[in-house]
């Protein structure tokens, strides 16, 4: 079951270890979750109307 | 090196049975599921419409109760026995708080079950939530109280673990898995606190008939002052397998550990002082304590986004240990053909994206799109529903063999499960998310109406439907695969050849972590500060409108009608009068 | 402690986003002038509704020019006004281009008041009100349901909102009809109708009495806020009434006034005396049960 030792190639450090694949993945989860956020905000929820307004 | 249950045998008994007792939850749980998502979809109805309430209860109550909070005591106290390596102090203390969560099961179970039948007047259809004035059967309100308590005394288990340890080794770091179960049972302790007061004050003695009324504003935001930080304790032992299992699978090691310590800190902090995010929409409280509630929740995602990058990079560490190459190249290093492995990663990605409506759900006036929608139970299935309950599946196949010592039925069918598991809540929860944008409302039964319809902009109500229904066909399915790969497990042969238990050393190790993260008592001093910032203005405005003890109004359905009652009503009366003045009196001061 | 360069980029792009999260709602706060349901009004009996100055006086009420508050009770499990699709009770009726005041209570349980696909959602909560300021813009119905369990009957538990154009809209109701116990076969009767107009405006309601198989209208002119009669003098020995021994009428006013329509028409009956008076104590109690036939 473990995958502990068995099938590695190479032992990396922390120094060594640049986790570029990290930051591509959650750059583009960024990238998501603003465009979804601006989505749901501006078109779904301002352009669900009737909205509750203060008293004027 | 050995299994943990040759390091452990007595230990390895009682996790066992927590383990069993959580997958028992988990199957009956299921079966409840079924039931209602055909029913709500219409394609199968095998019960009065009334009745759904029940199943629905028992759904709720049995999976987020029972299956998660069973399993997390069996992993936490494998957490600490296996990172101190030492045993428990007190095995007879360990089974007692054992036993004492298993009766709170058993009595809060029979009180809703037998609203199946109309052989006894006792009921619970109240819900997950039992909002007053629904009223449950007194005996359903004892088997919470007991459960936890049950809670309580674990948690007392393994801080006297952490204690003793602590006396033999002064100088060394607490080990990363019991600082993570530390801090969440001290998060746990401060937020019980909440519902043992909803319950223990008020809706027990109103259940017995020893007072006559409840505020139903105050018990509902007792409720969720426990309501909100319960959904963390399901998550942080998932986040904990992330942090030390998911890279021990990966075939690497924990990014960083002082980082991971933060982000426990950070939960300890934000988890409590964030409940009123569940009642935006409530009249009787004020805009501004739902808006201090929205800034405090929207901080609580920085951990959890602090997490996501972690558990990648350590991920990403294990596959490019094992070759993987490229800006996402590395990805298909990684041992998909491990269904612990897969379940934990599918869980994460799918956390991902419960996390985005999460942050729709936490936004101040947007929550008058999705309140109590379709779209909350799309949000809670991926969170709770497959991050925690698939991460949970995911490690039972690498614990129940470590508990048993017997050797895993199936690692193929576990794999074709874990899969399963993703595309069945794919479909499910992406079509609730979208039923909840139409309006749909959550925890009806038949949601068709005489005077209206749903309107579409993309695809019909029928499709939205039959999605819901295939998810959860497939999510059914899934359970049952699980279960019958675990039952055969437990009655396997004796696997000679299992691997170690050991947690590999973290990239950044504890040294490298401020000591002042080890300070518990500190940060349980600050996150009692700030719920009581967060939490006493509330509190206190929500008596002072209604009165301890409400405005008036009766019980639904009335249990008890007790002739005593007069004399409580009076002390309540008299209490709420106190409060009332010592607010006017700290006003004058001020 | 040793942070990876690109986990303090991550760390600081969170940060962002958390802050563009908070700024996005408080715009829409104090930008766009959404408002939370709130703590603005006082506790409430909720045993004692009827008692309360708003919801002894269920419905709708107009406050100013193109304004109005609609007083709403949710119970198990209807929305009085709102749950019409079934005849339980009357549905909302506002005009279009209105702004309207919702304001929500419950005798019992924890209720929502949700009009559906739109943002105009609440919690209803025994002893607190609710009390939501929407824009009516378009002619149209919406839907309403109750997203909060609240027993057995809770998916049932729905209603209409109906949006009509403004000159559809009236606040008439039929305050009383003066009309005879009972009458001589072939004599002429009168009817006398009151209608109140609780808009704060003047204007024109159509008055219809239907009398035996007949239907006869009056237009009359009612000012704001107040009341005005019309007579109708009807000829028994015109109508069609075979062998009754009692001829019914009903009073109506203004098609377009759902909103009162409880109290939009009126019934009753008279009694036709021949050569006996033998059915004088039945005509009563007919009067009694009539509809506000004779208040």
């Amino acid at each position: 079951m473990s995958s502990d030792a068995d099938a590695l190639e190479r032992h990396i450090g922390h120094d060594e270890f640049d986790p570029v694949g990290t930051l591509a993945l959650i750059g583009i989860y960024f990238l998501i979750l603003l465009l979804m956020w601006l989505f749901m905000y501006f078109v779904e929820f301002l352009g669900n109307d009737l909205t509750v307004v203060g008293m004027i | 090196m050995s299994a943990y249950i040759d390091q452990f045998p007595e230990e390895a008994k009682v996790i066992r049975s927590a383990f069993y007792a959580s997958f028992f939850a988990l199957a009956l749980g299921a079966a409840f599921g079924l039931i209602q998502t055909l029913h709500r979809t219409d394609f199968v109805r095998i019960i009065p419409a009334e009745m759904y309430y029940t199943v629905l209860t028992a759904h709720g109550v049995l999976m987020v109760v029972t299956f998660t909070i069973f399993f997390l005591v069996a992993i936490f106290t494998w957490a600490v026995t296996t990172s101190l390596d030492r045993g428990v102090e007190d095995i007879r203390f360990t089974w007692s708080w054992y036993g004492l969560m298993t009766l709170g099961t058993a009595f809060a179970a029979i009180a809703i079950l037998a609203g199946f039948t109309d052989r006894t007047e006792i009921s619970a259809d109240v819900l997950f939530t039992f909002y007053a004035p629904l009223q449950a059967h007194p005996m359903f309100y004892v088997g919470l109280v007991l459960f936890v308590i049950g809670t309580w005394l674990a948690g007392a288990d393994w801080f006297r673990s952490w204690w003793a340890w602590k006396q033999e080794n002064p100088d060394k770091r607490i080990p990363l898995p019991t600082f993570m179960v530390l801090t969440t049972m001290i998060m746990w302790y401060l937020a019980t606190l909440g519902v043992a007061t909803s319950i223990i004050a008020f809706l027990l003695p109103w259940s017995l008939g020893l007072i006559d009324t409840v505020n139903p504003t105050l018990t509902r935001t007792l409720f969720w002052f426990w309501g909100h930080p319960v959904v963390y304790f399901w998550l942080m032992p998932a986040y904990m397998m992330w942090y030390i299992m998911l890279p021990k699978f990966s075939g690497g090691r924990l990014f960083s550990d002082p980082l991971a310590r933060v982000v426990f800190v950070l939960f300890l902090l934000l988890s409590t002082p964030v409940g009123i995010h569940h009642q935006y929409l409530d009249p009787g409280i004020a805009e501004g304590f739902k808006f201090i509630a929205m800034t405090n929740t929207m901080f609580l995602l920085l951990p959890s986004l602090l997490t996501a990058f972690t558990v990648v990079a350590s991920m990403e560490h294990g596959a490019r240990q094992r070759g993987g190459e490229g800006y996402f190249g590395w990805l298909g290093a990684l041992p998909w053909r491990d269904p612990v492995f897969t379940g934990m990663a599918l869980a994460g990605l799918m956390f991902a994206a419960g996390g985005f409506s999460g942050m729709i759900n936490a936004g101040m006036n947007i929550n008058y799109l999705v309140h109590n929608s379709l779209w909350v139970p799309g949000h809670f299935h991926l969170t709770v529903g497959t991050a925690v309950a698939l991460t949970f599946m995911a490690v039972s196949y690498y614990f129940i063999p470590q508990v048993t010592g017997r050797r895993l039925a199936s690692k193929q069918i576990a794999l074709v499960q874990v899969v399963m598991w993703f595309v069945g809540m794919t479909f499910m929860s992406n079509a609730m998310h979208r039923g909840g944008l139409l309006g749909m409302p959550r925890r009806t039964a038949e949601p068709e109406y005489a005077g209206f319809q749903f309107e579409t902009a993309i695809g019909t109500v029928g499709e939205l439907n039959a999605q819901i229904a295939l998810g959860g066909v497939l999510l059914t399915l899934s359970t049952l695969l699980f279960i019958v790969n675990m039952s055969i497990t437990a009655l396997n042969d004796r696997d000679d050849d299992l691997p170690s238990n050991t947690i590999p050393e973290p990239l950044s190790g504890p040294n490298e972590a401020p000591l002042v993260l080890d300070n518990l008592k500190l940060w349980t001093a600050i996150a009692v500060v700030l719920v009581i910032f967060a939490y006493s203005l509330p509190l206190a405005s929500i008596v002072e409108r209604g009165g301890l003890f409400g405005p008036g109004g009766d019980a639904f359905p009335m249990f008890l009608e007790l002739a005593d009652s007069f004399g409580f009503a009076l002390v309540g009366e008299t209490l709420s009068a106190m409060v009332s003045s010592l607010l006017e009196t700290l006003r004058t001061v001020v | 402690m040793n942070i990876h360069n690109y986990e303090k980029l991550w760390l600081i792009a969170a940060m962002l986003l958390i802050i563009g999260f908070i700024v996005t709602i408080t715009y829409g706060s104090v930008g766009l002038g959404i408002a939370m349901i709130d703590d603005s009004e006082e506790t409430i009996d909720p045993n004692a509704l009827e008692d309360h100055e708003r919801f002894g006086d269920l419905g709708v009420h107009q406050t100013g020019d193109g304004e109005y508050d609609v007083n709403i009770r949710a119970y198990q499990f209807n929305f009085e006004p709102g749950s019409s699709a079934l005849g339980v009770h009357d549905p909302i009726v506002v005009p279009e281009n209105s702004e309207v005041t919702l304001y929500v209570t419950s005798p019992d349980v924890i209720h929502s008041f949700s009009v559906v696909g739109t943002n105009a959602n609440t919690m209803v909560v025994p002893g607190e009100i609710s009390v939501m300021t929407v824009e009516f813009n378009e002619a149209r119905e919406y839907g309403i349901l109750c997203n909060e369990y609240c027993g057995s009957g809770h998916h049932g538990m729905e209603g209409v909102i109906e949006v009509v154009p403004e000159d559809e809209f009236h606040l008439f109701s039929v305050a009383g009809v003066d009309a005879p116990e009972s009458a001589q076969a072939g004599d002429e009767v009168e009817i006398t109708a009151t209608v109140d107009n609780d808009a704060l405006d003047a204007d024109s309601a159509a008055v219809s009495l239907e009398i035996g198989e007949e239907t006869f209208e009056n237009e009359l002119e009612v000012d704001a806020e107040s009341s005005a009669s019309t007579t109708f003098t009807v000829d028994t020995g015109a109508l069609d009434l075979e062998d009754a021994v009692d001829i019914d009428w009903t009073v109506t006013v203004e098609d377009g006034s759902e909103a009162t329509l409880e109290d939009g028409s009126a019934s009753g009956s008279i009694a036709l005396e021949t050569d006996d008076d033998e059915n004088d104590d039945t005509t009563d109690d007919d009067n009694d049960e009539s509809d506000g036939g004779d208040q």
